[in-house]
């Protein structure tokens, strides 16, 4: 070898782009996007309080820079009140869904996985179906939607895992086909439940097709700890989803614990969704859609694709929560519509551009 | 110093017995090459060595039993070259051989430069540095192969496990892939053991062959010593001619059937 | 699968949402009648009759002694009308009056062969889904379906009818009657209030009401304006799901619960929800609490709803 000496210089001193986590050039796009996102969400709506209104209304509240703000009590109370904690729900909601999505597929090294193929949709449904149907809690005056939804959604992917497990090793395949078999039980006894009481079906509906009204900040402050814990074990776990990507095998052999990381993937993704759609409802595609969107612009590394998930799945349903709310104004459209009219066409722009190399 | 011993091991899957009292010992720089027909048990065998499967009996890396050592640990000892490695189609080369520093990572950890260098020196030393920054799924089989073995090296292992390394590649490449593992033993003293179904590439390269057959050992030694007519014919079910000299080595040539003169195959 | 379930989803709530509040999008109504005009529909004293309903026109050649109704409002018209001892089964909606024969009947997913086994000579619904009519129709035996009406005057269409088919017209005039002297009554007790501004709410995810149902109708002739017309174009067959910000916005005079028994809503929780003490009834607590159930047929109670929403107007607007 020619020079070598020189050569070691060169490698040791300059840092590797391509293995360094996000360029600055999406970082900053992810961030521009988020905060455009945001701000279109409180500026627009089915009522209408003015854009340049909005933004003076925003910025009165940052100090020093003396600005007035115009609105009246109900404007500010449909901005702060209504639309503000709408806006962070969807940030929170669209970045756990989309991170989730993202990591679910890592794991399972399939494309089309998200929480919602172990379970937990089917579960959160159930959960919230049964509440509704029976009008648990109603005479205390308890809203025991989402804890239900919440403890439905852990448990169909719980059972999902352990009959996976005890059926044929940890193998993803296995765990994808529990998973599937736990999710369609669990729907067919959602619909069950649900159609046993007809007064509360069209409630039912409206819950499962999702929407991102709230009850103003609790329920954001709420779901903000679960999110936040769940995508910090995400991100943390990046790297292994990257080494994951060579199969179960490989990777035992390149010292991952295969086992121990998948489950604890899956149970802090379950988490963050479990909290997420307890709130929204069942939002579907998020979690397919935009990993995918990701991996088309950025590339297919978990290294970029968990962090910018994250940020795109927060703008875009924010986004798509403005669309479902002002396309029909001052009706609203169900957000997991809206979403899911996206949605299927996209599978087939994910189909044209998916190619698999042969052994 | 043994780099690797076996003692009485077996291997029970789906309650068939697929491994049975396999023994040896291999010392550190040798090559040992497990031949046999398929089905013989050789990649099982290498999954116990890997820590993939229980086994019963003793494994023992160095003197340490492979089913005591941590994941990472036998990580940085043993590297997989498997026979049908996955393959993703987006990453590119040197990201892939990257990989091959995990062990030495903390966990979760991200490679730094260090890593990086190391992975590039493994791409130099197979010749594949230019590749670098390509798609795998862009590579051909003989590329890819060696971007699989550079991932190898890099995990800078000591004992080099290879199931089957040739079987996806033409003749050239086939070449190409055992003589970088011949350098890399030559340069690097890596002890490697192979599954290998080409059996004049087993007596070319390995120092010793140990014949499977049904899970148990039926021939081990020297090529010449197990690379027998009548052996091959045994085992294989294949009549071969055995043909020694200075240039081949132990070549192995299959005749077709009938056409051989001499002793009919038994 | 889950897109599978979404599409099913969507196909019935659509139904649904139509037929879940009591309404259904295809009324085929027949032109309205005057409803000042007291009108009566000569009514024979014998059978056999030939009465219009919203599936065609049906005869009858002796009167039903064993009727099925699969409608709660339709149950509620028979008991005014006086046909109360023909009935022999109702679904199990049917939770008015207390005295009707009620079953496990169900008017939503109904079973023809359970209805048969009843041996009606007459049955009512509501609703047609999977094909109960043509089903029942097969059996031989003589269907009224008589769809959610739009307005007032569809609604006393239905009565007569009713009355016509079960051989009490004369009970059937003294009903519709009696509705129209008394809500021509109840809405003149409260002059001055139109233009109002009211909200309807028939769940706290804020499905409402628009003008183009019975309910929307009712507040229609108090001259009121419903915030949920706007959202006519979003073609929801009159059930569209309006935004709280927009609510709040449009900050209406008078809020009525009609989730009050299914979604536990009440003036405090209304109260309570961030944003909405902006509302003006809030503020003024014009809020009305009504029954489920009232709110969503279109039968004798009626009156009561329109009880309920004068003597609410009444009260307008002072704290």
């Amino acid at each position: 070898m020619a020079d070598a000496g020189g050569l070691r210089a060169r490698l040791l001193a300059r840092p590797e782009r391509a293995l360094r986590g996000v360029s600055l050039g999406w970082t900053a796009a992810a961030g521009i996007f988020v905060v455009v996102a945001a701000l279109l969400g409180l500026a627009l709506g089915p009522v209408d309080l003015g854009v340049a209104a909005v933004g003076r209304e925003v910025l009165s509240h940052v100090p020093f820079l003396g600005v007035e703000s115009s609105f009246s009590d109900t404007q500010d109370a449909i901005l702060w009140e209504l639309r503000a904690p709408r806006v962070a729900l969807g940030l929170l909601v669209g970045a756990m869904l989309a991170s989730a999505g993202a990591s679910y597929q890592g794991v399972f090294r399939n494309p089309l996985a998200d929480p919602y193929l172990l379970g937990a949709a089917a579960g959160a449904g159930l959960g919230a179906t049964i509440v509704i149907a029976n009008d648990l809690g109603g005479d205390a005056g308890l809203d025991l939607r989402p804890v239900a939804a919440f403890a439905g959604a852990m448990l169909g992917v719980g059972i999902a895992y352990v009959l996976g497990s005890s059926v044929g090793g940890r193998e993803t395949a296995t765990l994808i086909l529990a998973g599937v078999t736990v999710a369609s039980f669990l729907t067919a006894l959602q619909t069950y439940v649900q159609q046993r009481s007809a007064d509360s079906v069209q409630e039912v509906y409206s819950w499962i097709l999702g929407r991102l009204e709230t009850s103003g900040w609790t329920d954001v402050l709420i779901v903000l700890p679960y999110v936040a814990v769940s995508a910090a074990v995400l991100l943390w776990h990046r790297r292994l989803l990257d080494v994951l990507a060579v199969g179960d095998d490989e990777a035992a052999s390149l010292g991952v614990p295969v086992a121990r990381v998948r489950l604890l993937v899956v149970a802090a993704a379950t988490l963050g969704t479990a909290a997420a759609v307890a709130f929204s409802g069942l939002i579907a595609f998020v979690g397919i859609i935009v990993p995918h969107a990701v991996r088309l612009m950025a590339g297919t590394s978990y290294r970029l694709v968990l962090p910018l998930s994250l940020a795109f799945g927060a703008g875009f349903l924010v986004l798509m929560d403005l669309v479902s709310r002002t396309v029909v104004a001052p009706a609203q459209l169900p957000i997991g519509v809206v979403t899911a009219f996206l949605g299927a066409p996209f599978f087939a722009v994910v189909l044209r551009t998916t190619r698999t190399v042969g052994p | 110093m043994t780099a690797l011993a076996a003692e009485r091991v077996g291997v029970v899957l789906d309650k068939a017995r697929v491994v049975d009292g396999l023994g040896f010992a291999l010392e550190e720089g040798g090559w040992l090459g497990l031949i046999g027909p398929n089905g013989a048990g050789k990649t099982t065998f290498l999954r116990a060595v890997a820590g993939l499967v229980p086994y019963e009996g003793s494994i023992a890396l160095a003197g340490d039993e492979v089913a005591s050592l941590g994941r990472r640990e036998l990580a940085r000892r043993v590297a997989v070259v498997p026979q049908l490695p996955v393959i993703p189609p987006d990453t590119s080369v040197l990201e892939y051989v990257v990989l091959g520093r995990t062990p030495h990572l903390g966990y979760a950890r991200s490679p730094g430069a260090r890593d990086v260098s190391a992975a590039r020196s493994a791409l130099a030393r197979l010749d594949t540095a230019q590749l670098a920054e390509r798609r795998l799924g862009s590579l051909s089989g003989g590329e890819r192969q060696r971007a699989v073995l550079a991932r190898a090296v890099a995990q800078d292992a000591g004992l080099l496990l290879l199931d089957e390394p040739t079987s996806a590649l033409d003749v050239g490449a086939q070449q190409q892939v055992l003589e970088l593992v011949a350098s890399l033993r030559a340069d690097h003293g890596l002890t490697v053991l192979s599954a290998m179904h080409d059996l004049t590439h087993a007596g070319q390269y390995a120092d010793r062959l140990l014949l499977m057959d049904g899970g148990r050992e039926v021939a081990s030694g020297p090529p010449r010593e197990v690379l027998t007519e009548r052996l091959v014919a045994r085992h294989y079910g294949a009549e071969v001619r055995i043909v020694a000299d200075e240039e081949t080595g132990i070549a192995v040539v299959p005749l077709r059937p009938g056409v051989k003169a001499q002793e009919p195959v038994s | 699968m889950l897109s599978r379930s979404l599409a099913a989803a969507l196909a019935v709530l659509l139904a649904f949402v139509l037929a879940g509040c009591g309404g259904d999008d295809d009324t085929a109504s027949p032109p309205a009648t005057s409803s000042a005009a007291v009108e009566t529909t000569p009514a024979p004293a014998e059978f056999p009759v030939t009465v219009e309903a919203d599936n065609g026109a049906v005869t009858f050649d002796e009167e039903p002694d064993a009727i099925v109704s699969l409608s709660a409002t339709a149950t509620e018209s028979l008991f005014a009308i006086g046909a109360g001892d023909q009935v022999i089964a109702v679904d199990d909606q049917s939770n008015y009056p207390a005295d009707a024969p009620v079953t496990d009947l169900s008017g939503f997913e109904p079973n023809v062969e359970a209805i048969a086994s009843y041996e009606p000579d007459l049955v009512i619904a509501a609703y047609d889904p999977g094909g109960l009519v043509d089903g029942l129709e097969k059996l031989d035996i003589p269907v009224l379906l008589q769809d959610a009406a739009p307005d007032l005057d569809v609604a006393y269409e239905q009565i007569e009818t009713l009355g016509e088919a079960t051989g009490n017209s004369e009970g059937a005039e003294t009903v519709v009657e009696s509705m129209q002297i008394e809500i021509e009554e109840l809405v003149a007790s409260v002059p001055g209030v139109e233009g109002a501004t009211v909200y309807h709410e028939l769940g706290p995810d804020f499905f409402s009401a628009t003008s183009e149902t019975f309910i929307g109708s009712v507040y229609e002739l108090f001259g009121l304006v419903n915030i949920a017309d706007a959202a006519t174009e979003a073609d929801a067959g009159g059930y569209p799901q309006l935004t709280g910000e927009y609510i709040v916005s449009e900050s209406p005079d008078l809020i009525v619960l009609a989730d009050t028994k299914c979604c536990e809503q009440t003036v405090a929780t209304v109260s309570g929800r961030p944003g909405w003490d902006q509302i003006e009834a809030v503020q003024h607590g014009d809020i009305v609490e009504a029954d489920d159930d009232i709110a969503s047929r279109w039968g004798p109670r009626t009156v009561v709803f329109v009880e309920l929403i004068a003597e609410s107007l009444a009260g307008i607007g002072r704290p």
